[in-house]
Order: structure tokens, then C-alpha cells, then sequence
């Protein structure tokens, strides 16, 4: 860091003080207005929140289960009528915006939760997963060779049967991507001309007889859905 | 039809609590060294992971370092909170790590811990023990340029002259 030149010394220390929240409240809008057009100064800041938080970071302490029970209730008002606390009210009934719920999975996704490698750094990324959670799907799409990764975190095919993916781009009719292989992670190519709509679109997984569908539309159940949204 | 339904949500939501609620808790209780306080703060950090999970790459942080900074930062204004009215027992370190007893942590505590700590570790060993310990006192206690002033006896403009020189000397040798 020896550059020596003023400025981004100065900027080195306000990140600093930024994320030690020495600052005070007209220092830190400054300072975040400035954060926002600033590449230099966001990795400046990112640098030093990684280091701190090794400080704050220790040994893993189990939170009481009561602790998730209050959450759920607060947050989904499910199962437990009457523990739910009045000040969870406030956040029952919202839900997520479907970018998100994606971006919930992303975060999953690179803390790797399942006990299993999930996909690696993608340009690309999407969490599929079925309304009763028995099948999920990690895919990562790499924008440079148009290949898609993907990882088969839960569920299976029925015996004789086939899980295909399918991408839909907007109002556009489903395309096949193929069949998922039968072994839990694999690469299935992304054709050239289907590669700018992955961004934004939705992977959807069907229910098909043996090596795919025979009509090139899903002729099964779709299972599972979910959105492409940007990598890290 | 294939919009993703508030349980697949959900699903995803539990996982990512079941991933990371023992490494956060345990940010809060070294911070609070109170585990009903450290147990509201875990809730106040699920709560806003799931509003504003889109939010986290805003400042460029990885995943874990974002959810540990969002709970630090939750954990310090709590503590602010509890120490302006007066009733605080955290910022005792020795304390603290009484309740840091669990020595089994689980593999994705390693994800940030290990390496990040050992190396912020062995960078304040280098400074001088007093400026190290302001900059933890600031991160892990919270306290103000005026507090750290006040706890070193030293006037406030040579606090922050202090400081700011350990900072750069600590981030050179974090780059190292």
C-alpha cells in the first residue's frame, strides 16, 4: 500500500472508519454517496469488512431452537398460533419479490448448506427448486463457453422417467436445454443462440418419459422452477 | 405457473438459517455477552436477510462477510442502546468468551474464520497493544472516537491521529 499518494490514503482510512462506524452521520452519508459511484472505494471498504470481520468471528455458538420457532411464526405466522409476539406482526404477510427469493438461494448457494460442492463462481446463477422442496437444482451458467453446470441437490426421477430443463425467456414458449443426467452434478451445453436469454429468464424442470420429451414442449408435470439471476 | 411460491422461499430461507445461525449467534454473544440480547439479534438479522436479501452485494462483500457485517453491526447498535440506558454488562472480553465455549464449529465456520482471523490476528499483534486494542474496541465494542479517547486518557485529535496511523499500518501488513 505504499503508493503514498494523499487521497487514497485518506480513502484507505475513511473505509476503515466507515466499518468500524467511527463516523458520524453526516461523514457516513458522504462517505456511502461516494460508495455508490466508486468501484475503488466499495473494494477499499469490502477489503477492510472482510478483515474486521475475522475480529468479530469465533467459535459457533447453537442458537436455542426457540429462537427459529419466533422467527417462523413471526415471519410466516405458521404453526404456532399464540407464541407469535405482537411486534412480529408488523412483518407477517410480506412476501418476496420473486428476485429476492433468487437471491436468498445465490446466498445458500455460495455458503454451500447442502454438504455437497455446489456450482462454482458462474456469470449465471439459478436455484430450482419444486413447491414442496423434494427437488432442487443448483445451475450455473458460464456466459464465455455456454455451458450450464448442475447440480442435483435433492430429488430424483421416477424409475423409467427423466427430469428435463427447459429455459423460458419472458412469454416466449418453453425450449429444451435437455435432460438432466441421471448422475447428481453434470454440464449440459446452452446453444449459442439461446445464450443472451438466459439472464432474467426462468429454468423450469418437467416430469418426462425416459430421454426427454418426445414433443419438444414438456408433456409431463412441471416440478420445479426458478429465476437466472446474475453470479458473483 | 411457474412463479416460485412462498414455501420454496421458505425452504431456502430455513437452509440459510440452519447454514450460518451458529456462527452469527455466536458474532452477537461475543459482542453482547447477553444471550437473550444476542438471541433478539439474531432474529432482528434473519429478519432482514429476508427483506433485503437482494442488498448484499451492494458493497461488493462476500456472502458470509455481510451477514457477519450486518450482525456486528446490529450487535453494536443494540449494545449502544443497552449502554446509554445503562444496563449493560458486555464489553468485558474475558467475559465474552466464556460463553465462546462450543469448541466444535461447524464446517462452514471456517468459510471467513480460520484465515481472515489469523491474519487480522497476527497484523494487531504487530501494532502497539494499546492501538490494538482501540481498534477492537471500536469493532467489537462500538465505542466512539470520544470513548476510546476517554478509556486512553488521551485528548481526542491525538485518539484519532492514533488511530488512523495504526489503520494504515495494519492494512499494510494485512496486504502483505
Amino acid at each position: 500500500m505504499s503508493e503514498g499518494r494523499p487521497d487514497r490514503e485518506d480513502d484507505r482510512i475513511r473505509a476503515a472508519e466507515y466499518a468500524l462506524g467511527l463516523l458520524d452521520e453526516a461523514e457516513v452519508r458522504a462517505f456511502e454517496a461516494r460508495l455508490r459511484d466508486d468501484p475503488d472505494l466499495r473494494a477499499e471498504y469490502a477489503a477492510w469488512a472482510e478483515h474486521f470481520a475475522g475480529l468479530a468471528d469465533g467459535a459457533d455458538v447453537p442458537p436455542p431452537a426457540h429462537v427459529w420457532q419466533e422467527l417462523e411464526s413471526g415471519l410466516f405466522g405458521s404453526t404456532q398460533a399464540g407464541s407469535g409476539r405482537s411486534r412480529w406482526r408488523y412483518w407477517r404477510g410480506w412476501g418476496l419479490g420473486a428476485a429476492l427469493a433468487a437471491m436468498l438461494a445465490v446466498l445458500l448457494l455460495y455458503l454451500g448448506p447442502f454438504g455437497t460442492p455446489t456450482v462454482p463462481q458462474a456469470d449465471l446463477v439459478a436455484y430450482i427448486e419444486a413447491e414442496s422442496g423434494d427437488l432442487r437444482v443448483l445451475a450455473g451458467y458460464d456466459e464465455a463457453t455456454g455451458q450450464l453446470e448442475v447440480s442435483r441437490v435433492g430429488g430424483a426421477p421416477e424409475p423409467g422417467r427423466s427430469f428435463e430443463l427447459w429455459l423460458i425467456a419472458g412469454d416466449a414458449a418453453p425450449v429444451s436445454l435437455g435432460v438432466l443426467p441421471e448422475r447428481e452434478r453434470g454440464v449440459l451445453s446452452v446453444p449459442d443462440a439461446l445464450g443472451p436469454q438466459m439472464a432474467g429468464a426462468t429454468l423450469a424442470i418437467s416430469d418426462e418419459p425416459a430421454g426427454g420429451s418426445p414433443t419438444g414442449q414438456p408433456t409431463g408435470a412441471v416440478l420445479a422452477a426458478g429465476q437466472v439471476i446474475t453470479g458473483s | 405457473m411457474l412463479a416460485r411460491t412462498a414455501m420454496g422461499d421458505r425452504a431456502a430461507f430455513a437452509g440459510l438459517y440452519r447454514a450460518t445461525s451458529a456462527k452469527l449467534f455466536g458474532v452477537a454473544l461475543r459482542i453482547l455477552n447477553d444471550r437473550a440480547e444476542a438471541e433478539e439479534v439474531l432474529q432482528e438479522v434473519f429478519v432482514r436477510i429476508w427483506h433485503k436479501a437482494d442488498r448484499y452485494r451492494a458493497n461488493g462483500l462476500s456472502p458470509m462477510t455481510w451477514l457477519i457485517t450486518v450482525t456486528r453491526n446490529l450487535s453494536i447498535d443494540r449494545l449502544r442502546r443497552l449502554r446509554a440506558t445503562g444496563v449493560t454488562r458486555a464489553g468485558n472480553p474475558d467475559e465474552a468468551t466464556a460463553h465462546m465455549a462450543d469448541p466444535a464449529p461447524g464446517p462452514e465456520a471456517q468459510v471467513v474464520a480460520a484465515d481472515e482471523r489469523a491474519r487480522i490476528d497476527a497484523c494487531l499483534d504487530e501494532l502497539e497493544a494499546a492501538r490494538a486494542g482501540a481498534v477492537r474496541g471500536a469493532y467489537i465494542e462500538g465505542l466512539s472516537y470520544a470513548e476510546l479517547a476517554a478509556r486512553h486518557e488521551v485528548p481526542l485529535n491525538t485518539m484519532r491521529t492514533w488511530l488512523r496511523r495504526s489503520l494504515l499500518k495494519l492494512r499494510e501488513c494485512l496486504s502483505r
